[in-house]
C-alpha cells in the first residue's frame, strides 16, 4: 500500500479513539517531513547532497509492548505503518483491548501479526525490534538482540510536574488531569510535583479538586487485590508519617482507594505505587542534585509558567520533554520519543552514488 | 513497671492459654501506648481514644514504619538487641529494637515445639549471628540449635558451602532439619543435584523471591527440592516470620494455610476499605504478636492472604509494589547471582517470554 493510502487508513482508524485526535492525515505528512523529508515519499531516490537517498524500511518489525497503557502499542504500530513495514506484535500476556479495536479497524493488508507470546523466529527475524518495558526487559532483550538488528528501547521513565510560578485554578485543574490520564500509568504521568512557594496549600488544592471530580462521579473503580493491596499499604504507610513527622500531611478519597494526595516536605525521591497517587514537595535549592540520581530516566516535565527559565532548568533536570502543566499526556505527532526520531529509527537510508537523472 | 506483664506473657508462650489472649492483648496495648511515644501518636491520628475492648480493635503500625521510626516501648539505653530488614532497595531498612532477647528466644523455641517441629540435628543455610548481628533469621536458627557454630552453613561471604554440607548429610544415619532461605535453598540446588536426607529428616524454607531477579514459583522449588533431598514434598515446611514480628507462623508442604501458635493472631484486612475482609475475601495480613512486647503487638503487613478460619491463612505473597524485605532478604541479597538462569536454560522464547511479561 502506497503511503498516502497507509496515512489515510491510520487517520481513519485513529478517528475512533479521542485520545488519538492528533493524529490526521496533515500532522502525519508533518512529522514524515520533519523526520524523512522527501525520502520515504517515492521509490525513485531523492537528491540528497551530493548523491542521492532512499529511506526504505526495516522490516520485519517486532514491537513489544507493556500492558500499562494502550498508547505506546498503538504509537509503535502507527510508526511503523508510516514507513512501510510489516509489523509484528507481542502483546501483554493480558492483552490490550485498544490495540486490537485498532487492529480492527486497519485494512487487511496493513494488519500485524499479534500475540502474547514469541512466535517462531519472530526474534530472528526482525529487522527492528521496538521494546517497552521496564530496563530489566530491555537489557535482557538486548542481550538477544543481533548485530544485523536495530533495537529501538523505551525504558522505563519518570516525569514530574515543576510549579515555579503562581498557581491558579487551571494549573490546578492541569495538575489533575495529568496524573488522571491512563490513572497514571504512562511514561508521560507525573508522579510528583516540585512547587515554589506554598506546598501545601497546593497538595490541598489537588486533593479538594480530586474529591470533587470523585464525589460527583458514579463510576466505582475496581482496582485488583494486588494494585488495592499497594495502595492500602502506601496510604497507610504515609498516615503513620504523618502522625508522626512535621510537614507530611495526607489527603484521601474518603471510603475507598480512587485517589491520593500526600504532602511531603522531604525533596527526596520516593516510590510511588501510581493509580492516582501523587506527592507534592517544595521544591529545594539543590534540586538539580535531588534528581541526579534519576536525570537518566527523566521523560516529561511539565512545568508552569512555560518560559525561557522553566523551559531551561528542565532541560538542565535531563527533561526529554517540556510541556506545560495539563499536557503531560499530549504529546505532540511529531514529538521525539526519549529524545529520538520516532521514524527515522525504523529505517535504513540508501545512498546512491552517481545515479543518472533525467 | 514492665516485668510483670513480660512474666505473664512469657508465661502464655510456655503454657498457652487462648482464654488469656484477649486480656493480655489490651494490656500490652495499654502498656506500649503508655510507654511508645511514636505508637501513642499514632494511635492518636486515628482518633483512636476510647478504651478498646476487643484485640481486633488494637491499631496496628503499617510495617513500613520501622524504618521511619524507632517504636521503642523502652527507653533507648536498654536496647538489648537490633534487628534490621535488609535495606537493600536503597530505600533504607527498618529497625526492631528488643529490651531483651528472652521473649524472643521463647517465641522462636516454643512455637518450633508447639507445632511439633522436630530439633533434628540442624544445618542452617544461613551465616552465624556473629557474623550478621543484625539478622532475626540468625538469630532464630541460633535458638533453635542452641547456639553451635558448626550448624551454620554460609560463609562470612555469603556462599552456601556446599561440600561442608554434604560431608555432614552424608555422615548422619538420624534425621536432620535443613533450615534456609528459597534463595539459599535455590543457590544450593544449582551446586548440587543430590543431596539425600535421613529418612526423617524435614526442610524448612522461609521467605520468598519478591524484587529479586529470579522468580520461582513455590511449588516449582519444592518439587526441585524434593528430588534433590529424596524427600517428599510435605517433609518442607515454610516458616513465616518478618524482622518486625518476633514469632512465627508455619505451614506445611504446598496448598496448606499457616498455622499460628496460641499467643499470635491475625486479621485479613479488605484494603478496599481498611476494615476485616469478608470470609474467603483476599485482603492484607494484619499481625497481632504478643511477643511483639518491646515494640508494637500489632502490625499491618504488606502480605496478602485468605483467612482459612480463625487459625490460620493461606498466604499468596506480597503486594506488587512492596518492598522487597523479610529477614530472608537479608540473607538474599549475600547470595544474589546471574539473573535469569533457569529460564534461559528453557529455551530463548520461554526465557523472552517470561521477561516481557516480568516487566
Amino acid at each position: 500500500m502506497q503511503l498516502p493510502n497507509r496515512i489515510e487508513a491510520i487517520a481513519s482508524a485513529a478517528r475512533e479513539f479521542q485520545w488519538l485526535s492528533n493524529l490526521t492525515p496533515s500532522a502525519m505528512r508533518r512529522w514524515i517531513e520533519l523526520e524523512l523529508g522527501s525520502l520515504l515519499d517515492a521509490n525513485t531516490p531523492r537528491a540528497y547532497g551530493d548523491h542521492h537517498c532512499s529511506a526504505q524500511p526495516l522490516s520485519p518489525i517486532l514491537h513489544i509492548v507493556s500492558g500499562n497503557t494502550p498508547h505506546a502499542g498503538i504509537q509503535s504500530l502507527t510508526r511503523g505503518i508510516l514507513v512501510g513495514a510489516k509489523n509484528r506484535i507481542k502483546l501483554p500476556r493480558k492483552g490490550l483491548p485498544e490495540l486490537d479495536h485498532f487492529v480492527r479497524l486497519l485494512p487487511t493488508e496493513l494488519k500485524p501479526e499479534m500475540s502474547n507470546s514469541l512466535q517462531g523466529n519472530w526474534m530472528e527475524e526482525a529487522e527492528a525490534i521496538v521494546i517497552f518495558g521496564s530496563d530489566e526487559t530491555v537489557e535482557f532483550f538486548a542481550k538477544h538482540v543481533l548485530p544485523r538488528q536495530r533495537l529501538v528501547a523505551y525504558g522505563h521513565r519518570i516525569s514530574l510536574g515543576l510549579v515555579l510560578g503562581p498557581f491558579d485554578e487551571n494549573v490546578i485543574e492541569g495538575a489533575v488531569h495529568d496524573v488522571l490520564v491512563f490513572d497514571q500509568l504512562g511514561c508521560l504521568s507525573p508522579q510528583l510535583y516540585y512547587i515554589a512557594g506554598d506546598s501545601a496549600e497546593f497538595a490541598r488544592k489537588l486533593a479538594e479538586r480530586f474529591n470533587q471530580l470523585f464525589s460527583s462521579s458514579s463510576t466505582v473503580t475496581e482496582w485488583t487485590s494486588e494494585i488495592a493491596g499497594s495502595l492500602r499499604s502506601c496510604r497507610e504507610e504515609w498516615k503513620f508519617r504523618a502522625a508522626t513527622e512535621p510537614g507530611v500531611q495526607v489527603w484521601e478519597s474518603p471510603d475507598n482507594l480512587d485517589w491520593l494526595v500526600i504532602h511531603d516536605p522531604n525533596p527526596g525521591l520516593i516510590s510511588n505505587p501510581l493509580y492516582r497517587t501523587i506527592f507534592v514537595k517544595p521544591i529545594p535549592g539543590d534540586l538539580e542534585s535531588v534528581l541526579y540520581p534519576i536525570r537518566r530516566q527523566i521523560s516529561t516535565i511539565g512545568v508552569h509558567p512555560v518560559d525561557s527559565r522553566t523551559a531551561e532548568l528542565a532541560i538542565r533536570l535531563g527533561a526529554q520533554r517540556v510541556c506545560p502543566v495539563g499536557g503531560m499526556q499530549n504529546p505532540a505527532v511529531t514529538w521525539h520519543h526519549d529524545g529520538g526520531p520516532t521514524l527515522a529509527s525504523l529505517v535504513r537510508f540508501v545512498d546512491i552514488e552517481g545515479l543518472q537523472t533525467e | 513497671m514492665n516485668m510483670p506483664l513480660e512474666e505473664e506473657i512469657l508465661c502464655f508462650l510456655q503454657r498457652p492459654d487462648k482464654g488469656k489472649f484477649e486480656t493480655v492483648a489490651l494490656r500490652l496495648y495499654e502498656q506500649q501506648r503508655n510507654h511508645n511515644s511514636v505508637y501513642a501518636r499514632y494511635c492518636e491520628s486515628l482518633g483512636q481514644s476510647e478504651p478498646i475492648h476487643s484485640w481486633k480493635r488494637i491499631p496496628a503500625v503499617p510495617q513500613q514504619a520501622f524504618k521511619y521510626s524507632e517504636l521503642r516501648s523502652f527507653p533507648a539505653s536498654e536496647t538489648a538487641a537490633e534487628f534490621r530488614t535488609s535495606g537493600t532497595t536503597g530505600e533504607g531498612f527498618g529497625r526492631h529494637f528488643l529490651g531483651s532477647l528472652k521473649l524472643y528466644q521463647t517465641a522462636v523455641q516454643s512455637g518450633w515445639d508447639y507445632f511439633r517441629l522436630p530439633r533434628n540435628p540442624f544445618a542452617l543455610l544461613m551465616q552465624h549471628p556473629e557474623k550478621a548481628q543484625f539478622s532475626s533469621l540468625s538469630r532464630m536458627g541460633s535458638f533453635l540449635c542452641d547456639g553451635r557454630r558448626d550448624s551454620f552453613f554460609v560463609s562470612n561471604e555469603g556462599a552456601v558451602e556446599v561440600d561442608r554440607l554434604r560431608t555432614f548429610l552424608s555422615s548422619r544415619t538420624e534425621p536432620v532439619t535443613l533450615f534456609g532461605t528459597a534463595l539459599a535453598f535455590l543457590n544450593l540446588l544449582e551446586e548440587a543435584s543430590d543431596l539425600p536426607l535421613p529418612p526423617g529428616s524435614i526442610l524448612m524454607e522461609t521467605g520468598g523471591f519478591k524484587g529479586l531477579d529470579r522468580e520461582v514459583v513455590q511449588a516449582d522449588l519444592y518439587i526441585r527440592l524434593s528430588k534433590c533431598f529424596r524427600t517428599e514434598v510435605d517433609c518442607i515446611w515454610n516458616e513465616y516470620g518478618m524482622t518486625e514480628l518476633s514469632s512465627q507462623f508455619y505451614s506445611r508442604g504446598l496448598g496448606q494455610p499457616h498455622l499460628a501458635p496460641p499467643w499470635l493472631r491475625f486479621l485479613v484486612i479488605d484494603p478496599k476499605t481498611n476494615r476485616e475482609a469478608s470470609s474467603g475475601e483476599i485482603g492484607l495480613l494484619r499481625v497481632f504478636d504478643l511477643a511483639n512486647f518491646w515494640s508494637v503487638l500489632a502490625v499491618q503487613t504488606q502480605d496478602l492472604a485468605v483467612a482459612k478460619g480463625e487459625e490460620g491463612f493461606l498466604l499468596l505473597g506480597r503486594d506488587p509494589a512492596a518492598l522487597p524485605r523479610g529477614c530472608s532478604r537479608a540473607m538474599d541479597a549475600l547470595i544474589r547471582r546471574e539473573t535469569l538462569i533457569k529460564w534461559e536454560n528453557k529455551g530463548i522464547n520461554m526465557a523472552l517470554n517470561a521477561v516481557a511479561e516480568s516487566h
